[in-house]
């Protein structure tokens, strides 16, 4: 069945996809030689593992258990909190070294990344292969952490490409060869398809990539939505999906959660903790000039159960002052005190251009605008001072109490160097070896 | 009116088109690049910058810029006097950051914990800048791994063996047994006297 023909030029397109290996561990091991092949995770501060390295994995930890398993499954377990500060530099850096290949490139998340090569062999004189090898030796040499690369001719076949050899993979699939690849491939492996589409598919009986690659076009046309049918396509070897090289400009919904440490049931701390996500939340949404017009609050009992609620404004806001009201009408609903809960969050959706806002006919435009106001004097201020310098009482016993960190601090927050300040720290990652 | 080219800026405008592209252009972008309408003009051109020294063939016969012609025009060794304003504009400056780091994506700081490389004036709490991936020459002063130990010292290769060498006689000569493990080349110190 592999024989199955989809393309019958190798590479009509070349797209690659690079996914860095464990790479919040792999950056550790990076700046902590001494740490190199040792089982090791991240996440110490929230209480569960983010990333494990591959000796960890090996050990059977997972991503996403609690602690105290993770440490039962594995005694010499590293726990490292999550050093997001040098994460990101490893992250712009690796971007950066695909940018010497070719301007297009997507940054997809903090550890992923697509790349169009199409016509670029001659300017560096190579194979798509060899382009796509030499960008991944560079991220080795320079960066000292291993990365795994798909080259194909879509974004989704180059990401089947990419998770087909880890760690520290290479994996071509040019057009002649994707049937092979896709023959033993689950769908709910494939980028896109979730959860309902997988359920779906089985129970027309479609169970691998390459029996919904060969469904006839008018079947996939009739059963399955736009996104479907563009899927479908980028698995049969057409480019759908172009490799968007803009920064991510706008957002459909913009969530906060914190979790903290000890749990807690003291209404006030967990409001506060509430309130603070709502004033990130909208912070976030007024640098990119949105307002949300839907909110959800909810509360994460420590046995990792959730309770929330949602609440439909009569017009879209982006300030915590004129949220507030609302967001403890929805606590006192959902707050137990007999629970024990260890985090909050919240998410703003139908996010729309804040320009255009229509004040409702019965509100007092005067305040409102005064709010508005307001927050651009506090906007300022965080600019200059921090963020949430300036903030709601509701949200202060956050500062009073601590924010709840578990753990230690980084190694990059115990590090200062003179002139810096708690804030303001060098952009270049450190390495912590005694020489 | 026709422009008359001139050497000087005929290796002008290729080098324009090299700092912005990191790359020479090829024959047919030279002839938009210099206005010409045939590639033997542009190979006139090419001839005349090749053996006046601005540009090199490489073994495969590709064009390669000579370093005069291309050099970073770094704000000039100090005279005596004031430069002019003049001379001042045909600048480019570099930040310190740029200076001090040649590859950004491939340097790392390390702070310096031990007095292993006093002899060369690198101190205890200075800052190194450690390059990864740079293979090192006798006399570089690398990062190593030794038996399970890291250290800063001068790496020297006496034939066929390698030699970790300290800048303090309290330390002896090291010969790496097994495999040395580079974590890279020391690029730049940096000292602060003030905040």
């Amino acid at each position: 069945m592999s024989d199955i023909l989809f393309s019958l030029h190798s590479w009509p397109q070349a797209i690659l996809h690079i996914d860095g290996d464990a790479f919040f561990t792999s950056c550790e091991e990076a700046i902590h030689p001494e740490l190199r092949g040792k089982p090791i995770i991240a996440g110490g501060e929230r209480g569960i593992v983010a990333c494990a390295s591959y000796a960890a994995k090996a050990m059977g930890v997972k991503r996403g258990v609690p602690l105290h398993e993770a440490k039962k499954k594995c005694p010499g377990l590293v726990i490292l909190p999550s050093d997001y500060e040098t994460y990101s530099l490893f992250s712009r850096r690796m971007f950066n070294v695909m940018r010497r290949f070719t301007p297009q490139v997507e940054e997809y998340s903090i550890d992923e990344a697509f790349a169009d090569i199409t016509g670029m062999r001659k300017a560096h004189r190579a194979s798509y292969e060899t382009i796509a090898l030499n960008m991944k030796a560079e991220i080795v040499k320079e960066l000292g952490i291993t990365v795994s690369v798909g080259l194909s001719l879509t974004k989704v076949l180059a990401k089947v490409a990419s998770k087909h050899q880890k760690p520290d993979g290479f994996t071509p699939i040019p057009g002649r060869m994707i049937a092979k690849y896709l023959e033993h491939l689950p769908v709910e492996k494939i980028w896109g398809i979730g959860h309902a589409t997988t359920n779906y598919l089985n129970k027309m009986g479609v169970r691998t990539a390459l029996a919904f690659a060969r469904l006839p076009e008018d079947t996939v046309r009739k059963r399955f939505t736009k996104p479907g049918m563009e899927i479908w396509r980028e698995l049969r070897g057409e480019s759908v999906y172009p490799v968007n090289q803009e920064e991510k400009s706008t957002y459909a919904s913009i969530s906060k959660t914190k979790t903290f440490s000890p749990p807690s049931n003291n209404a006030d701390y967990l409001f506060a903790h509430l309130m603070r996500n709502l004033e990130s939340a909208c912070l976030k949404a007024r640098n990119y000039h949105l307002a949300a017009k839907r909110i959800v609050a909810f509360l994460k009992r420590n046995d990792f159960s959730y309770t929330g609620r949602e609440i439909k404004l009569n017009r879209p806001s982006v300030y915590p002052m004129e949220l507030s009201p609302e967001l403890r009408h929805i606590f006192v609903d959902i707050y137990r005190p007999q629970d024990l809960y260890r985090a909050t969050g919240i998410v703003l959706m139908e996010l729309t251009k804040d320009a255009n806002i229509q004040y409702t006919l019965f509100e007092d435009a005067l305040k409102a605008e005064r709010v508005h106001d307001i927050y651009r004097v506090m906007d300022e201020v965080s600019e200059k001072y921090g963020k949430h310098s300036l903030h709601l009482g509701a949200s202060h016993l956050i500062e009073v109490f601590g924010r709840g960190r578990r753990g230690e601090a980084t190694a990059r927050e115990k590090t200062r160097f003179p002139g810096e300040t708690k804030r303001r720290h060098l952009s270049i990652p450190i390495l912590h070896v005694k020489v | 009116m026709k422009e008359k080219r001139t050497l000087q800026g005929v290796a002008g405008i290729m080098g324009a088109f090299f700092r912005d592209h990191q790359r020479m252009p090829t024959y047919t972008e030279m002839m938009t690049q210099l206005n010409v309408r045939s590639k033997s003009a542009v190979e006139f051109w090419v001839k005349k910058l090749l053996s006046n020294g601005i540009l090199k063939k490489d073994k495969k016969g590709f064009l390669i810029p000579l370093r005069p012609f291309l050099g970073l025009p770094i704000v000039g060794d100090v005279a005596a006097g004031f430069p002019s304003p003049a001379e001042e504009e045909l600048r480019d400056v570099i930040s310190l950051d740029q200076y001090l780091i040649t590859r950004p994506d491939a340097s790392f700081l390390l702070k310096v914990t031990g007095d292993s490389m006093i002899g060369e004036g690198i101190r205890e709490g200075d800052l190194v800048i450690v390059e990864k991936g740079r293979s090192p020459k006798t006399g570089d002063i690398v990062i190593a791994e030794v038996d399970g130990e890291w250290t800063m010292k001068y790496f020297i290769r006496k034939g066929k063996t390698i030699v970790l060498e300290a800048a303090n006689p309290k330390y002896p000569p090291i010969k790496p047994r097994a495999e040395l493990r580079l974590g890279g080349v020391v690029t730049a110190v940096i000292r602060k006297y003030h905040q």
